[in-house]
């Protein structure tokens, strides 16, 4: 009775397998009967043709790249140098140094950049915060008080006419000479 | 030839060489042997041969491209079909969006005897297939198409998917499982 029962179980287990292994190669087959009917179709000169010409437009640009290179090298240099020159302009666009020795007054025009001073103007007359260098023996920054003064009846609004402005020290430098402060501060015009 | 035909792995080695140095000529010797084995691996997992056709030929060019790049050109084969499978599963997903498709392959030859209701289930099942093929996962699909490729080793699908032989074999395990339950109706 136990040798059926054993007989049983392994002939089970052996259908279990056997459906399992069919139902692989059922897929696998499906799978192959696809790829088998769909190729049997293919022209296969027809697709090569297809890839040779996708390779001919493929080499035409790999060519004309090739074919550049030199142009695309003394585009990037050229590009290379406008930006050092644009940095080195700018780096070097900045307002006059001045000294600011007590009693000395000095006018100073702004070159093109006037934003390199970092001035900040509150028009069209005011006062404002200006970060200015002070002079190139003493490189340090001072910060300033900004007066605007209108000479010409006061700035249009929006216009870029020249103005005067008076930079003053923020404490108040009275020369030796007894020159008054105004004597002492710096003019600059932009 | 189409690629059916034993070529000697040296004389592929000297073609891809040439290939590399710029040899357009040696290149297309190896697509002409090469193309029919990306076919089959792109039709099965794509589906049909239109949509596979597409995959091989940009794979073709991609790989024509980057030759310089093959730093062993004894592997040419496992780096085209990377190559081949990864532009396929690209495609995958852009597939239904194509508009335009190149007609390279009309599956069937007007002239060849297929009934129409032979004809209407091989379609049934290449649409099938295409649908269930999407729904695996980049690594089930790849495992699929290559683990039956002939003269194609597990080492070299391995080497193919980037993984290891036993991942490769849990990807097939796995995209059968699937493949059986959404194909069953034409198991």
């Amino acid at each position: 009775m136990a040798c059926v029962s054993r007989k049983a179980e392994v002939e089970g287990i052996a259908k279990r397998a056997s459906i399992m292994k069919e139902g692989k190669e059922k897929i696998d087959l499906l799978f192959e009967r696809n790829a088998e009917e769909q190729l049997t179709g293919v022209d296969w000169n027809e697709l090569n043709a297809a890839i040779s010409s996708r390779l001919d437009q493929a080499q035409k640009s790999k060519t004309s790249v090739r074919k550049y290179p030199t142009v695309f090298k003394i585009a990037a240099g050229i590009a290379a140098a406008a930006v050092v020159f644009i940095t080195v302009t700018v780096k070097t666009e900045k307002p006059a140094d001045v000294q600011l020795d007590k009693g000395i007054s000095a006018v100073v025009k702004f070159i093109d950049k006037k934003g390199s001073a970092s001035i900040e103007i509150k028009r069209p007359s005011g006062k404002s915060q200006v970060m200015v260098d002070i002079g190139s023996s003493q490189r340090k920054v001072a910060r300033c008080d900004v007066e605007i003064i209108d000479l010409n009846g006061g700035l249009r609004k929006g216009s870029d006419e020249a103005a005067w402005i008076i930079i003053s020290r923020p404490e108040p430098v009275l020369a030796d000479n007894g020159v008054s402060r105004y004597n002492a501060d710096l003019i600059y015009l932009f | 030839m189409n690629g059916s035909q034993k070529v000697n792995a040296s004389d592929i080695e000297k073609l891809v060489k040439a290939g590399q140095a710029g040899d357009r000529k040696s290149f297309d010797e190896l697509v002409r042997l090469y193309q029919q084995r990306t076919m089959q691996v792109a039709v099965k997992m794509l589906g049909n041969a239109d949509e596979a056709a597409e995959a091989v030929q940009a794979g073709f060019v991609k790989a024509y491209m980057s030759i310089g790049k093959l730093k062993e050109p004894k592997r040419f084969e496992v780096w085209l079909l990377r190559i081949v499978t990864n532009t396929a599963i690209s495609q995958r997903r852009a597939a239904k969006r194509r508009a335009e498709r190149i007609k390279i392959a009309d599956c069937y030859e007007d002239n060849k005897a297929v009934s129409p209701v032979d004809k209407s289930v091989t379609e049934e099942l290449k649409e099938a297939i295409t649908t269930a093929m999407l729904k695996l996962s980049k690594k089930e699909a790849k495992a699929i198409a290559l683990f039956g490729l002939k003269d194609l080793s597990q080492g070299q699908v391995a080497r193919i998917m980037g993984c290891s032989v036993e991942a490769v074999r849990w990807h097939v395990f796995r995209a059968r499982q699937k493949l059986k339950a959404l194909l069953k109706e034409h198991l």
